[in-house]
């Protein structure tokens, strides 16, 4: 009797961490991924971002200007 | 009432000679806000190091705006790669940079992209008038080279409190404050997660009109002094001393930095057999030319560099 509440326990305790673990792992994949399209927006997106917001301005550069070396 | 008028005047001779006593009296509730901590080494490093390089380099920035500028870079010549031989091996690259910069008085955006897909991104944005934030990042098309800095500054009346947050689970944070008119000490701490290693240090920067000296030690081993003198409005001469304790890794260096009316000059010599010096002449409005040089005798390691910056 006393060794069957005792493995009833520890697959108690098992289930309680697996589900702990399986919502951490979720959670470290899901910001892992996050991370990785972050990095892949703002490595192809940050130039143009700054050139839009240049452009929006007052004093607008015409898209010449704006190719040129000149 | 005629008896106090007659006694009044005469005090007042002996409060102006105490005037220029109460004008040296500190006011501690008044101090000027400290230089922030990664800039306590400013001047020293103004100085002793400046951008050297070995090649050819061409920098053309046009703006086309007041606050909007796009710049073009050329570089070519031999890159160092780091190598465990005593010899330095260097390969021969060449590279086109394209940037782009967008400056307000509350937010900076400055990027930077290579040929070979290197991306350099800082944004610098004025939350509030105390609060400042920063990123830095260098992202690049290979897996796991990418790098990443986010850093809250908050100023205060006579103190500046710097948290860091970095990619690779990379912590810090640093404190200075005003002691005195002249002098301000900080520590930092910081904590990486990736490399498992953590370290506190502490910095103190004592500055006048004429002179800067300051001090740091860090946990990591490496003990850091270094003394300013601005001998005059033109000249100022800067001395480094760099001891690591863990690697026993001594080194002392010695600078001077003319700045001129069509140039500025820096050069110094190091206690590793290393001189190097660096011209920076301005030919016209907007265009310079740079030279650079760089002589190790101990190595036998020779870089000569120059270049020509136009614009702005």
């Amino acid at each position: 009797m006393a060794t069957r509440v005792a493995l009833k326990a520890n697959g108690k305790k098992g289930s309680k961490t697996s589900e702990e673990r399986s919502t951490v792992k979720c959670l470290k994949e899901w910001s892992t991924w996050m991370m990785k399209k972050a990095k892949v927006i703002t490595h192809y997106g940050f130039i143009p971002l700054v050139i839009i917001i240049g452009v929006n301005l007052k004093r607008k550069p015409t898209l010449s200007q704006l190719l040129t070396p000149f | 009432m005629a008896s106090h008028i007659g006694v009044v005047p005469p005090p007042m001779t002996p409060a102006k000679g105490n005037e220029p006593k109460t004008a040296e009296k500190i006011d501690y509730l008044n101090l000027p806000c400290p230089i922030p901590y990664e800039e306590i080494h400013r001047e020293a490093l103004m100085s002793l190091k400046p951008e050297l390089f070995e090649g050819m380099r061409f920098d053309f920035t046009k703006g086309l705006n007041q606050k909007f500028s796009l710049s073009h870079s050329v570089f070519m010549g031999p890159m160092e790669v780091p190598s465990q031989a005593s010899e330095t091996i260097k390969i021969p690259t060449a590279h086109y940079e394209f940037g782009a910069n967008f400056l307000d008085p509350k937010l900076m955006l400055f990027g930077r992209i290579l040929t070979d897909g290197r991306l350099n991104a800082r944004v610098k944005c004025d939350l509030t008038d105390n609060l400042i934030l920063k990123a830095n990042s260098q992202l690049t098309s290979e897996p796991h080279m990418s790098h990443g800095m986010v850093n809250f500054d908050y100023k205060g009346k006579d103190f500046r409190i710097q948290f860091q947050l970095g990619n690779g689970a990379l912590f810090g944070a640093s404190y200075i404050q005003s002691v005195t008119p002249h002098l301000s000490l900080g520590s930092e701490v910081f904590w990486a997660g990736q490399h498992r290693k953590s370290g506190i240090g502490l910095a103190a920067r004592y500055n006048t009109d004429k002179m800067v000296a300051t001090g740091q030690v860090a946990s990591t081993g490496m003990v850091a002094l270094s003394y300013v003198q601005k001998v005059s409005e033109k000249v100022s001469l800067a001395s480094d001393f760099m001891y690591n304790y863990m690697s026993r890794d001594v080194t002392a260096s010695f600078g001077y930095d003319y700045v001129l009316r069509q140039c500025r000059l820096r050069g110094k010599i190091d206690s590793n057999g290393c001189t190097a010096a660096f011209l920076e002449e301005r030919l016209n409005m907007g265009l310079n030319f740079i030279l650079s040089a760089e002589i190790d005798h101990w190595k036998k390691d020779y870089k000569f560099g120059f270049g020509l910056t136009v614009g702005e």
